[in-house]
């Protein structure tokens, strides 16, 4: 009894390992990626990627960008809001007609930090403005990669389902080589606006499903569809003036 | 009198059964290289169809946890992004600059271009040159014959191929693995992720099996990665 049970138990836990290996969700949901590019307003000319991959609540953020202000810490964050839009804010999000969009302007379109994507240390929203511990962009290029981030089963699943967003903060609109101003961030008047401001944005979103139906078999070895059709209306033709052939010999037998 | 006629209702049939051979001719030709005369589209060497290449897949290697990053990964070179202009595969006669966007349909799959003699760049992914693989999707063929990528399986690894892009830079690739992969078992992470630590690229394209109906059972996919800037 023991023994089937037992054996019972292994076929069970096959089965589900084969369906686990089998499911078309583990394969395509398991990771998601991002352009990040310009925020509208921000005087950036710089682009980047983001990958991150998604492992039940864990994640792992690949990041490269280039055309940042140099030498600079850049804060980055991932962003999801359930009530926002899931994309990067255009330049109407810009609420008091500045030209320049805030973090908070952005919102709307981002909603608020859910991972902060430090170097070190914390990764939570708490972390969000810890700039000692972001990545400075040495010559304007950024590479960040860390793993064994934890998150919420919820910002797990937002990530997952092409909800959240990758923004890279800190701009230079005096082109002065650093971050300055009068202008006080709206989310710590002790730094200046263009610490905090948006500069990179990407919405992170999962790659096409399956493989690509790129043929129509024209060409294809075996069975050509165009070339069978082309020659049954040759045999066709044949057997047409064929029979109008035997229909003439008759006559002239006659 | 009825000599003529008799004559001319000789020469009918004559006529008409000569034609009737030659469209015979031609029919059974046709329908022969139709079955057996042309032998499709190269197939990636040592690949078997429809199943054995992708059995060789190792894990994503982005999924597998990570020590926390303390110091700047070790990336490959990088680029800032710019699309792609031009294609050039030397080694199978490739040049193109019928550039079209691809991107993910309502369906979730992947559009294809429009017509057998244009390039897709998938709009989702990375530029070529930008960290991560950059996709690039063409027929195998379309109804009329032979498309961009007919001989996109007798690419060998270690080819070229140049991508020109936007800004005016060209960039060569080099190529790491070919294989085919059956439809229903594509390999999305391999493909649209990858290590996601360097510039990569993507070339795909039908291949394998040609089914009863119509459809190419695989995907030739060709894996490259950036070695070096022919212009800047």
């Amino acid at each position: 009894m023991r023994k089937q049970s037992t054996f019972v138990g292994a076929a069970f836990g096959a089965v589900t390992l084969l369906a686990l290996g089998a499911g078309p969700a583990l394969a395509s949901g398991s990771s998601v990626n991002a352009n990040l590019m310009p925020i509208p307003g921000s005087g950036v000319r710089g682009s980047g990627t983001a990958m991150v991959a998604v492992s039940g609540t864990t994640i792992t953020v690949t990041m490269a960008a280039t055309g940042l202000l140099p030498n600079q810490p850049h804060a980055a964050h991932i962003h999801f809001g359930a009530d926002a839009r899931h994309e990067c804010p255009v330049i109407g999000d810009d609420t008091n007609k500045d030209g320049h969009l805030t973090t908070s302007e952005g919102a709307p379109a981002y909603g608020p930090v859910v991972v902060s994507l430090t170097k070190t240390g914390d990764t939570s929203p708490a972390s969000t403005l810890a700039i000692d511990r972001f990545d400075t962009a040495q010559g304007g290029t950024l590479s960040y990669e860390r793993g064994s981030i934890k998150v919420s089963p919820a910002v797990a699943t937002a990530i997952t389902a092409g909800k959240a967003v990758v923004v890279i903060h800190g701009v230079d609109y005096n082109k002065d080589g650093k971050y300055s101003g009068s202008v006080k961030s709206d989310l710590n008047p002790a730094l200046p606006t263009e610490a905090t401001d948006p500069a990179l944005c990407g919405a992170l979103l999962a790659a096409p499903v399956g493989g690509m139906a790129t043929g129509d078999g024209g060409a294809a070895g075996g069975v050509s569809p165009g070339l069978l059709a082309l020659g049954g209306a040759a045999l066709a033709a044949a057997a047409g003036t064929g029979v109008i052939a035997s229909r003439r010999s008759r006559i002239a037998v006659r | 009198m009825t000599g003529s006629t008799s004559t001319g209702g000789r020469r009918g049939t004559l006529v008409a059964a000569a034609t009737s051979v030659v469209l015979a001719v031609v029919g059974v030709g046709t329908v022969t290289l139709g079955v057996r005369g042309s032998e499709g589209p190269p197939a990636p060497t040592g690949s078997t169809p429809s199943s054995s290449t992708a059995t060789s897949m190792p894990a994503p290697a982005a999924l597998a946890p990570t020590a926390s990053a303390n110091t700047a990964p070790r990336f490959g070179r990088f680029l800032p992004a710019s699309r792609p202009t031009v294609l050039d595969i030397p080694s199978i006669g490739v040049h193109s600059s019928a550039f079209v966007d691809l991107d993910v349909t309502p369906d979730g799959t992947m559009s294809v271009p429009a017509t057998a003699d244009q390039v897709g760049f998938y709009v989702g992914g990375p530029t070529p040159g930008q960290l991560g693989p950059a996709v690039i999707a063409a027929h195998v063929d379309s109804i009329q014959g032979p498309g961009v990528f007919y001989r996109l399986g007798a690419v060998e690894v270690g080819a070229s191929v140049r991508v020109s892009r936007a800004d005016g830079s060209v960039l060569r690739f080099v190529v790491d693995k070919v294989a085919l992969y059956p439809k229903d078992r594509f390999p999305t992470e391999q493909v649209y992720r990858g290590t996601f630590d360097r510039a990569e690229i993507r070339l795909v394209t039908c291949g394998g099996t040609f089914d009863k109906v119509r459809h190419y059972l695989d995907n030739v996919v060709v894996f490259g990665h950036l070695l070096g800037i022919a212009k800047p």
